[in-house]
């Protein structure tokens, strides 16, 4: 699509798809300007795309345990943030639970020419919860090692869905050069990747050589994405489908997004599913709603025989009620109504 | 000395030759850093005291007479300490020490340190104090209840010119993990009478076994008795402790303004209808309860596990809340249900989230700030 750059203004720049803007042409324009802001040059050698299809799944890996709150919040003394790289291009982060109980993933995935952030996280100050803070210091460290510069890369901050614990954080980007983030409207994300049918079409974004898959994936609630990384071959499921209650808005929806992620696993390979969010013990124990302690919390990623199983087990079920797939809690159309725990000290 | 002061919080190497008052203040060495120490460097020199209630000269023993006709007088008016957006950076004491008066103080644990954030009731009379309820933190760098305890109970005994004072703790329930977690603070305590956590150990310690369901006992102070009800309802060993000098009824977890969880409702209807009769028979002013949960909008209590609770309920709940619960206790008993009220809302045979974002449509409907749940 040809870009007339000197009509385009903020509102034209961010209503624009982000999968057909022609970045190089940016990249070329503001290359001197960079320089003139004593930006180092790049290294002569070594600075060549990289290459992130010939050795695709990326291999990685996750914490042995990620951090997991403390009995006293006040006393706790991780960082607000977890990082883990799990390669080289591929980033996942935790908020700590003593800062938000919800204690959601975020991701940053880098390409040759744009970086991608799913999820900002449940807090909106950066005096609170560094976040970007964070995130610039992996962006810069990531430049450094890959030869590139800051100010080339373009980040694009994506949330998985519309509930506030997953963009609540993007407050503190709202100043970061060449950022663009997604709007906080149905029509605003459906936007951002360009997508005219959702949930059904797919779109490819192209970080850069890295291409990352996107659809519609509603059911926990009605704005929803499923994110798939063919560098890693990772399935970013959100809060659709994750290792703890998955509270299921609407089943209809649910299930068909379920029946669109089946066909998307015949054809694409997956090494891990993953989710936004914690909320089950390694032996299958429900860690409570607004608990900021789980000393012994399952791992986040999921194989995909996780999936494949719970879309079994769905099959089957016809009637509002919590079922347990044996890894997974689905909560058919019960949140507000019905919880997993029971009464502490009741007694005859 | 006025115009010459500023010159010593300059820090050059003229101002301290300047200076008329350099060297010769009292070097603090003294200072142990405990509150209200004459030797703390803020202190003009000479200070010989910084608290108007402790004697300047030896004096004998001072008796309190706590006969009186009216309750005690004694105010709570002020705000709890009710968390923070991100609990890992509160910056509140760990427990705040209200002073409801001389001889009755009131301790909460601040919710970041744990989300019950229960009541700690601290009683004294002429020759025993009595603690009421431990806290939900068993860990005395979180939560220093045994420090804050010693250092009201030293306090105390200096205004009232005594050597020391022994120490009975009590529970309003010895299985509930949110009120009996504290104790173990105190298990090398001098002075101090710990009760058993287990059942009949317990009532026995109150000198209640055998039908102890329907008993009372009494906690004598030294002219201050406080009365032990049992009320079992919330917990099977629940109890309940009548001041008869501020009239205060401290009811633990059976009622306050939160979500109550019944744990029986035969025997909660029993125990009420029992505080229902002794509120008959004597003079009640407030009924203080172990937590508060309730917002200040009618009918809302904050969920379980909130560390920021920014509009919360007050503390203390009329008399009448015990006739209210009562009534719709009765309509509740062997049926699961949630029944809302403006002040506490009961849970019988639920979940503890069941409804938590709901409300009675009889009850004002008001929106809840900040809320992002459906309403």
């Amino acid at each position: 699509m040809p870009l007339d750059f000197k009509s385009l203004n903020r509102r034209t720049f961010l209503s624009l798809p982000v999968v057909s803007v022609v970045l190089p042409a940016v990249a070329a324009a503001t290359a001197p300007e960079a320089k003139a802001m004593g930006a180092p040059p790049l290294p002569a050698v070594g600075s060549g795309p990289i290459d992130f299809k010939t050795n695709a799944p990326a291999p990685g890996s996750f914490p042995e345990r990620w951090i997991c709150g403390s009995s006293s919040c006040m006393d706790n003394h991780d960082p607000p943030i977890q990082v883990n790289w799990y390669n080289e291009h591929t980033v996942f982060m935790r908020q700590n639970k003593a800062y938000s109980f919800e204690a959601p993933f975020l991701h940053l995935y880098f390409g040759n020419e744009r970086i991608l952030l799913i999820d900002q996280g449940y807090t909106q100050l950066e005096t609170d919860w560094p976040l970007r803070d964070v995130v610039d210091r992996c962006i810069a460290e990531w430049c450094v090692k890959h030869g590139r510069h800051v100010e080339e890369m373009e980040l694009l901050a994506s949330f998985t869905h519309l509930h506030d614990d997953h963009y609540v954080g993007i407050n503190q980007f709202y100043d970061r050069p060449n950022t663009r983030y997604m709007g906080q409207t149905h029509e605003e994300m459906i936007g951002f990747w360009g997508m005219t049918n959702y949930p059904e079409e797919r779109v490819t974004l192209d970080l850069g050589g890295r291409d990352i898959l996107i659809w519609g994936n509603p059911g926990h609630v009605f704005s929803e994405f499923a994110y798939y990384d063919s560098y890693t071959h990772i399935l970013h499921t959100g809060d659709m489908f994750y290792r703890g209650r998955c509270y299921i808005s609407f089943w209809d929806k649910w299930f068909a997004s379920m029946k669109r992620l089946m066909a998307f696993l015949d054809d694409h390979p997956v090494t891990y599913v993953v989710g936004c969010h914690v909320e089950i013990s390694r032996t299958g124990h429900d860690y409570p709603y607004g608990i900021t302690y789980q000393p012994d919390e399952a791992p986040m990623h999921m194989s995909v025989e996780v999936l494949k199983h719970a879309y079994e087990v769905a099959k089957a079920i016809t009637k509002p009620g919590i079922y347990f797939t044996g890894s997974v809690f689905l909560c058919n159309e019960t949140r507000d109504s019905t919880t997993i725990d029971r009464i502490a000290y009741e007694y005859e | 000395m006025a115009p010459a002061s500023n010159a010593t919080f300059v820090e050059t190497s003229q101002s301290t030759a300047a200076s008329p008052c350099p060297a010769s203040w009292p070097a603090p060495k003294e200072y142990d850093g405990s509150d209200g120490d004459p030797n703390a460097p803020y202190n003009p020199p000479g200070a010989r005291n910084t608290d108007s209630c402790l004697p300047l000269k030896p004096t004998g023993e001072v008796v309190h007479d706590y006969t009186a006709k009216e309750p005690a007088p004694g105010d709570l008016a002020f705000r709890w300490i009710h968390g923070s957006v991100c609990a890992a950076k509160n910056t509140d004491p760990r427990i705040q020490v209200v002073a409801y008066n001389e001889d009755t103080y009131v301790l909460r644990e601040n919710p970041c340190v744990n989300w019950e954030a229960p009541f700690t009731y601290l009683l004294f009379g002429n020759h025993g104090a009595l603690l009421i309820d431990t806290g939900a933190t068993p860990e005395a760098d979180h939560y220093p209840l045994r420090v804050t305890v010693d250092k009201i109970v030293a306090r105390w005994c200096g205004v009232r010119r005594k050597k020391s004072v022994p120490l009975t703790i009590i529970l309003t329930s010895g299985e509930d993990v949110a009120q009996n977690q504290g104790i173990g603070q105190f298990a090398d305590r001098a002075q101090t009478s710990l009760t058993p956590l287990e059942l009949g150990a317990r009532m026995e310690f109150h000198g209640l076994s055998g039908s102890w369901k329907q008993g009372i006992q009494r906690i004598d102070l030294g002219g201050r008795v406080v009365e032990v009800i049992p009320t079992p309802g919330t917990h099977k060993d629940g109890l309940s402790f009548y001041d008869s000098y501020t009239c205060l009824l401290f009811t633990g977890d059976l009622l306050y303004a939160g979500r109550v969880q019944i744990a029986n409702d035969r025997d909660y209807v029993a125990s009420l209808e029992r505080l229902q009769k002794w509120k008959q028979n004597h003079r009640m002013k407030w009924v203080l309860g172990g937590h508060v949960e309730m917002m200040f909008i009618p009918g809302r209590a904050y969920p379980r596990f909130s560390t920021n609770r920014p509009f919360e309920h007050v503390l203390q709940l009329e008399p009448e809340a015990i006739d209210e619960a009562v009534e719709h206790a009765r309509g509740v008993v062997g049926k699961p249900a949630v029944v809302f009220r403006t002040d506490f809302i009961l849970l019988n045979r639920v979940s503890p989230d069941e409804k938590v974002y709901q409300s009675a449509p009889d009850l004002p409907r008001v929106p809840v700030p900040y809320w992002r749940s459906l309403q």
